[in-house]
């Protein structure tokens, strides 16, 4: 029996509308009671580092959204560890308190769980 | 087999939309059944009924419409995105007093429970995106 | 086994690459949109970091559309063909 849903997130938060409208879509889907997992990969790490201040550009926090993942039961995200270490970034960059961080090794082998793949 | 669609592009914005509608015509061709197309980000816009396109350029409305009708699929336009970006029922626009209207026949405005609905129900979930 | 779909140019977009360094053993491609750049008869001229996998098709349209001649290796399906590789495959995972 695969898992349901997985959410991969690519897109760095801010440049593009889907990073945000990918982390509302998992925080609804959640509220619902079916609990998503999350895997960011590609530019989707970007909208896990700390010292975001979109402020400055009349933005709302995607953090905030990110924060707003324990609250509705999800209680870990998959990080894929390529992708962090193509942008030079190491975890210790990324503090999302109440959150599980998962580094991927193996993506295939994570996708090949799920029934579900729905892309942002 | 039950398939699901999920849209992020304008129809005008690429290939992207246009593809979906494609291989949502060929999910009902071969006989599956298509449960929802949930329209989010700029996919929304393929709910408004005021784009006009020159007559010798494709237009994608009416194509959804027709596959609509044919097959009973909920054509399901994320309500939350298309506030963001002015796709507004009847109902919508009095509500937040805006002076019209697009939502077009044959669509519907929804939550985003409903594309997490539409992932538990469907044996299959395609996503066709845009490169924004 | 999964099956990944790919529409944009390995030119201008890390999505084919990206793919491809997340792809299981016996996934299927297929390549979609602008990715048909991909499927061309010039491999020494693609910019992909792994090569592709055995089962990789091409949407025929959008290769004809574009005047790609694309490699005999990569099979050109239709849009009847590509939801038999949905039925087929499990997760369906989209690059973009």
């Amino acid at each position: 029996m695969s898992l349901q849903t997985l959410i991969l997130c690519r897109r760095a938060p801010y440049g593009s509308a889907l990073a945000r409208e990918g982390l509302e879509a998992a925080l609804a889907s959640a509220a619902m009671d079916q609990i998503p997992d999350l895997l960011f990969s590609g530019d989707g790490i970007f909208q896990l580092l700390d010292n975001q201040a979109p402020e400055e550009i009349q933005q709302k926090s995607l953090l905030r959204n990110l924060q707003a993942l324990p609250l509705f039961g999800v209680e870990r995200i998959h990080i894929c560890q390529q992708s962090l270490n193509r942008r030079g970034i190491g975890v210790d960059a990324i503090a999302l308190p109440g959150l599980e961080l998962t580094l991927v090794e193996d993506t295939g082998a994570l996708i090949a769980r799920y029934q579900h793949v729905l892309s942002f | 087999m039950k398939f699901s669609l999920v849209v992020y592009s304008a129809p005008h914005a690429g290939e992207s939309a246009a593809t979906a509608l494609r291989f949502a015509q060929a999910v009902a061709r071969q006989g599956h059944q298509l449960l929802r197309v949930f329209f989010y980000a700029d996919g929304v816009h393929n709910g408004s009924a005021l784009p006009a396109p020159p007559q010798d350029e494709q237009n994608l409305l009416r194509p959804w419409q027709l596959l609509q009708r044919e097959t009973g699929v909920e054509l399901v336009v994320c309500i939350a995105a298309a506030q963001r970006r002015g796709v507004l029922s009847q109902s919508e626009a009095k509500r937040l007093e805006r002076p019209a209207a697009n939502l077009a026949e044959g669509f519907e405005l929804g939550g985003l429970g409903q594309l997490a609905d539409a992932s538990a129900h469907s044996d299959r979930l395609v996503t066709f995106g845009g490169p924004a | 086994m999964a099956l990944h779909i790919v529409n944009q140019s390995p030119y201008r977009s890390s999505a084919l690459n990206d793919c491809l360094a997340a792809m299981a053993g016996g996934d299927a491609l297929l390549l979609i949109e602008d990715a048909v750049y991909a499927a061309g008869m010039t491999p020494a001229a693609l910019p992909m970091e792994k090569p592709i996998p055995a089962e990789t098709y091409c949407l025929k349209a959008d290769a004809k559309a574009r005047g790609v001649s694309v490699s005999e290796k990569i099979p050109q399906i239709d849009d009847d063909h590509w939801v038999t590789l949905c039925v087929q495959h499990t997760p369906i995972v989209s690059w973009f």
